[in-house]
């Protein structure tokens, strides 16, 4: 069932990569948190407490609740033009990303086979965290930045909880925490970007440099 | 626990009192009461006076002995300055980051100590992403254009950076499978004690991780250009702990996974790695010495050079580490000395140019001839500390001779560049007809400034039994024999 709901996972990676709306971004976050709060609840199915419900539900409260609404709001607010801007024609972008994709899925097949990871939840974490450092490379608009920042930490989410030995609570929460903030402070900053440059991209970045 | 109450808890309850409290005088108060129990209490655990309770989560070995003493002593300079800092006419609308300030330092220390102490990966993590988040505010203290994209820049770059720490410790864990590790906590403690039994191939992904993402906040080249933007446009205190304290913090992170390396057979490849990385950090700084025209990125060069300096002596191992470990003390307090002059310079000529500023000797005596005396600190003129640290890690490098001869290179045209910079803004006449500057006062940056670096030629002269033994330590926990 891990394996299904993560091939889930890497499909809305593929829809990312094909869309070009913000809105759809803002749906697929939303989509991926709540997959990865099942796919944490799953292996406790049987035996459910309180205590191990805390960081799936914290979880699908920021993931899914309360950052898509904030860069709702900041799309909204600031007017973002809804298209994003590519820097690569669509249909390169989802070339690059397939075969960035299946070269990891044959890699991790391959990595398998002589250490004990499972190879499915390992290669889908894996082509989200490369699928958000592509949303940065090849997007232009900050906004999209942030977005794929948060497909990345989403990818180390999958991992962590999937194949790495658990962390602590409070060590998780912090963790939630922290990228919480960040985005925050980001969307903060993009607010002052667009009100001191005319746009929001990068090409306003360019002040600082030798 | 009294000693954590001490070093964490206060912190954070200042974070709380400045931010309920508005009045500057109050909150500069506070946050200096709290720097020096702070600085005394990491003193008491220094020097062993203090035996600080252990537990699964935290811990206080050589290492982070050291470091924190550092902390603590960078951040009560910076403190200290802060009031007269902030009670200066204001260059633009700086007036509501000024409410901000106490607070966002407050939540720098509470953070940057519990990522020191912290014997768990994951609790590291979290405190050094929340030190990126207290050092964004302060980098946007000036609410200009610059600044705005050097927060940006600075926050994007560091999160995702620290992101990649994070991957790299998850390898961490998942090298401990099938293990007797396998389901423990990512304790440093217990890793370093079964390190043979890890993968060495997750071993060495978890590595390549840690350090491309830590980079970005230790400044090794070529991840180093947003810690660049955001320690030249912060103000100058923010900028002094930047280049101070919160390069070596990351430092600490990329020490621990490499202790935990160290008994297996991957050590090697990792001391390669940061042999490389300290190498190209130093060629990062000798080109850009020469073309830097803004003396406060010609600072923040300065710290990719020297951390690229402690990365090369740890790589290399041996008598280079001591100098390393040395190096990180001495270089933390040279820096807050050269920053919190440049920031003087700044605020008189209201420029960060090189070719804006003229005669600070003669029109600023006291920032001038202070500045003239830390930038002798920093190119490791004798007899202040960093003479010594370097000649340490350059007698450990003569077993690699062209190393050596590279690095020296390096630094002599590293030093030419940076003199040329520093004389012009020294020595050039004055331009004609220009508005003559108001007569400098004597200051508590000032006394600050002249403290440091008494305190860095008695470092070097005369080295404290405590220093040396706790440097000892550290190299004997490095697995290093003298």
């Amino acid at each position: 069932m891990e394996n299904v709901l993560s091939i889930l996972f890497c499909l809305t990676l593929l829809y990312l990569v094909v869309t070009s709306r913000i809105k759809t971004y803002v749906s697929i976050l939303r989509m991926q948190g709540v997959l990865l709060s099942v796919i944490m609840i799953f292996p406790f199915i049987d035996h459910l407490s309180v205590h191990i419900l805390i960081i799936p539900v914290m979880s699908f409260i920021i993931k899914t609740i309360v950052i898509p609404r904030f860069i709702d709001k900041i799309v909204i607010e600031l007017d973002v033009k809804r298209i994003v801007e590519p820097s690569i024609q669509p249909f390169n972008f989802l070339l690059l990303t397939v075969a960035s994709l299946s070269a990891i899925f044959v890699a991790s097949h391959v990595l398998s086979g002589f250490t004990p990871i499972e190879p499915i939840p390992f290669a889908s974490a894996f082509s989200a965290m490369i699928t958000g450092i592509y949303l940065i490379i090849f997007r232009k608009k900050l906004i999209v930045h942030v977005v794929g920042f948060l497909i990345l930490e989403n990818g180390i989410f999958l991992f962590g909880t999937s194949v790495a030995a658990e962390m602590p609570t409070l060590v998780e929460l912090g963790a939630m925490l922290d990228v919480f903030v960040v985005v925050f402070l980001m969307g903060i900053a993009i607010n002052k970007i667009s009100s001191t440059f005319a746009k929001q991209d990068v090409s306003v970045l360019g002040r600082l440099k030798d | 626990m009294t000693e954590l109450f001490f070093i964490a808890g206060l912190p954070l309850a200042g974070v709380a009192i400045n931010y309920l409290v508005k009045n500057r005088l109050v909150q500069f108060s506070v946050s200096l009461v709290i720097a020096i129990l702070h600085l005394a209490v990491s003193y008491a655990i220094f020097t062993g006076m203090v035996r600080p309770e252990e537990n699964e989560f935290i811990r206080y070995d050589a290492l982070s002995r050291l470091f924190l003493l550092v902390l603590s002593h960078v951040y009560f300079w910076v403190v200290l300055v802060s009031y007269s800092y902030l009670n200066r006419p204001a260059l633009v609308n700086e007036e509501k980051s000024k409410l901000l300030y106490f607070m966002m330092l407050n939540l720098y220390l509470f953070a940057n100590t519990l990522a020191l102490i912290s014997n768990h990966l994951g609790l590291f993590w979290v405190a050094s992403e929340a030190t990126t988040l207290s050092v964004a505010p302060l980098v946007y203290y000036y609410r200009d254009e610059e600044s705005l994209e050097a927060m940006w820049k600075y926050l994007f770059l560091v999160s995702v950076g620290i992101a990649f720490a994070f991957i790299g410790f998850l390898f961490l864990s998942l090298s401990a499978s099938g293990t007797v590790l396998s389901g423990h906590q990512l304790l440093i403690s217990s890793y370093s004690h079964y390190a043979t039994h890890l993968n060495p191939i997750w071993l060495k992904a978890s590595f390549i991780f840690v350090f491309v993402g830590l980079s970005t906040k230790i400044g090794i080249a070529p991840m180093h250009p947003g810690d660049i933007d955001a320690t030249s446009n912060a103000p100058s205190p923010a900028a002094a702990l930047m280049s101070g304290s919160l390069r070596g913090t990351a430092l600490l992170g990329l020490l621990r996974v490499y202790q935990i390396m160290i008994p297996t057979a991957t050590a090697d490849f990792a001391r390669t790695i940061m042999i490389i990385g300290g190498m190209f950090s130093l060629f990062v700084a000798f080109v850009f010495m020469f073309k830097v025209v803004n003396y406060k990125r010609m600072l923040a060069y300065s710290s990719v050079e020297h951390l690229g300096l402690i990365t090369l002596g740890i790589g290399t191992g041996g008598i280079a580490f001591v100098g390393a470990m040395l190096h990180v003390v001495y270089n933390s307090l040279t820096k807050v000395v050269l920053f919190l002059n440049a920031g003087n310079i700044h605020r008189t000529y209201r420029s960060r140019d090189v070719t804006s500023v003229w005669d600070v000797l003669n029109t600023m005596p006291w920032t001038g001839w202070l500045f003239l005396f830390g930038f002798f600190a920093i190119i490791a003129m004798p007899p202040f500390g960093i003479f010594f640290s370097e000649l340490l890690i350059f007698q450990g490098l003569m077993t690699k001779p062209l190393l050596l001869a590279a690095v020296l290179f390096f630094l002599f045209f590293i030093f030419v560049g940076m003199s040329k910079t520093v004389f012009q803004m020294l020595y050039t006449a004055p331009p004609k007809n220009h508005k003559p500057l108001a007569v400098e006062k004597f200051d508590i940056v000032h006394a600050a400034s002249f403290t440091l670096l008494l305190l860095l030629i008695v470092l070097g002269l005369f080295m404290p039994a405590q220093l040396y033994d706790t440097v000892i330590q550290i190299s004997k926990d490095f697995g290093i024999t003298l």
